[in-house]
């Protein structure tokens, strides 16, 4: 058997692994850095109503933490995106399978799919404001309505890039249709609604602080209103500071490790 | 016409078949793929059906394997008529791709062939370990197919198929895709396993030299529509160089007729 390869060898050592993890920390900590040095510069020479300095977005920040509704807020809005994620993606998967393994269904909706992408979400924020008034039910429509369509297009294309050679296979070994679907389909589709997903949940709570400041009473997007209102620009900076610091702590802290452990299989293009 | 000798039925005959097709025919539409086609595999041997591109090798493997329906004929399945409520799981099926499953572990993907049926993961794992020792694959258990060459994904495929420890196992030009020097090293592995678990091979080519080199019997095919033109007993002595003398003549008569 001379001619076997040496297999796992050409997967990354541990050290170099390391290695590239301290080059990439130090690279993020230094544009910080650049952004902070930048952002005080900036706000030298602005009055404070339109660029606040560091020092006082953070102060801002330490008395919204300590006011008491900081994490009410944080939590209630946090509760919308989920919850609208969460139906978009319990609704837009099934749909997506079905449309992308019927080829006549699928032709027959897609142009509805086209319509749902152009409707703005200014537009959904409105119709839920009618529909539903100043209620949780708002802001979770419309993270739902944008989150819906991007999860189905994803699931969908996922579905049709099925392989059918190896649902021949699963076939030849007399597996079920069940089956097929859990062990052929599924994995296949994985990937489709996980950068979908990941897409969705990004714009879900994007447009679930538009939603909040017209249809709310609570939430940080309501916070953010009221503070523009009142000219409180140090108490803006310090909400987009909190959501910057959250969406990054999902992204690296959350969906990367989480990609990397589900697509490990994956070739790496080196 | 009907004074047909009174001869009695023929006695069933000395040799077990594993495979016999008798007057298969099979249209695609209005396009006839397979014509009158009649071929056995004595039980434990290796057949080889070889022919031209276009002659319907691939549908006929698909008739053996109960994926496609003959339109007329009977197949037999170890001297039983095939049904519907068959159970092929003693048939084993080898694509001409590996069709491994990128998301799998090579050990996962030797469970494949496995899990239609209930048996329990520890039984599972226990006979995808068997198989892919006996395919020379110790210690890639939880490599991943892209890792793999394409002669080692080839003796992966193999081993999905054997883990269901076939009775029959059917390959459609299963190592058409690898190197010379590859191929003929898989070919004495299939030997060898075969000869360990006593199965019948029957498998399509159009490769000659591999169908003489691997079976103790040769089809040979028409093409448009596929018929049987010739089958020919192959009683080299084993093992068989390709280069021998005796083998290669064997090979240019064979490609003669094709």
């Amino acid at each position: 058997m001379s001619s076997l390869p040496a297999g796992r060898s050409a997967l990354p050592r541990k050290s170099t692994r390391i290695g590239g993890l301290v080059r990439v920390t130090s690279q993020r900590l230094s544009l910080v850095v650049v952004f902070l040095v930048l952002w005080w510069l900036a706000a030298q020479r602005v009055p404070a109503f339109i660029l606040p300095g560091v020092g006082k977005t953070f102060d801002a920040l330490r008395e919204l933490i300590a006011s008491g509704t900081f994490g009410e807020d944080l939590g209630i809005t946090l509760y919308r995106v989920v919850a609208g994620f969460l139906l978009a993606a319990l609704i837009g998967t099934p749909l997506g399978i079905l449309l992308g393994s019927n080829r006549t269904l699928g032709n027959y909706f897609e142009p509805v799919l086209s319509v749902l992408n152009t409707v703005s979400a200014a537009i959904w924020a409105i119709f839920a404001l009618i529909w539903f008034g100043i209620s949780n039910g708002t802001t979770i429509f419309v993270v739902f309505m944008e989150a819906m369509p991007l999860i189905l297009t994803n699931v969908w294309q996922g579905a049709q890039s099925v392989n059918a050679e190896y649902v021949e296979l699963a076939r030849s070994f007399q597996m079920s249709r069940a089956k097929v679907m859990t062990k052929i389909y599924l994995p296949t589709v994985l990937p489709y609604f996980f950068s979908g997903a990941r897409l969705a949940f990004g714009f879900g709570w994007r447009v679930s602080l538009v939603a909040e400041t017209i249809g709310s009473s609570n939430g940080v997007g309501y916070r953010l209103r009221q503070a523009a209102d009142l000219v409180q620009t140090d108490q803006v900076f310090a909400w987009t500071l909190t959501l910057v610091f959250l969406m990054v702590l999902l992204e690296y802290g959350i969906l990367k490790p989480l990609e990397n452990h589900l697509f490990r299989w994956k070739k790496r293009v080196s | 016409m009907n004074a047909l000798p009174m001869r009695s039925v023929p006695v069933t005959p000395t040799v077990r078949h594993a495979v016999e097709l008798k007057h298969v025919s099979k249209h695609y539409g209005k396009l006839p793929v397979l014509e009158d086609i009649s071929l056995a595999a004595p039980a434990g041997s290796v057949l080889a059906i070889v022919g031209a591109s276009g002659c319907g090798k691939s549908t006929l493997l698909n008739i053996i394997a109960g994926l496609v329906q003959a339109d007329s004929g009977s197949v037999q399945i170890d001297g039983v008529a095939q049904s519907p409520a068959q159970d092929t799981r003693v048939i084993s099926y080898m694509f001409q791709e590996d069709r491994l499953l990128p998301w799998r572990t090579i050990i996962a993907n030797a469970e494949f062939g496995l899990e239609a049926g209930s048996l329990s993961a520890e039984v599972r794992r226990e006979r995808a370990l068997e198989a892919l020792k006996m395919t020379g694959l110790e210690g890639f258990e939880q490599a991943y197919p892209h890792e793999l060459s394409g002669g080692m994904r080839s003796r992966v495929a193999l081993a999905r198929s054997l883990v269901v420890k076939p009775y029959i196992l059917l390959m459609d030009e299963p190592f058409s895709k690898l190197d010379p020097q590859m191929r003929s090293q898989m070919h004495q592995e299939l030997l060898r396993i075969r000869e360990q678990l006593k199965m019948t091979v029957v498998f399509v080519t159009h490769d000659v030299e591999e169908a003489i080199v691997l079976a103790d019997r040769v089809v040979v095919l028409r093409p448009r529509p596929g018929r049987v033109r010739d089958v020919l007993p192959i009683d080299l002595a084993r093992p068989r160089d390709p280069l021998a003398a005796d083998v290669a003549e064997t090979v240019r008569h064979v490609r003669a007729l094709i």
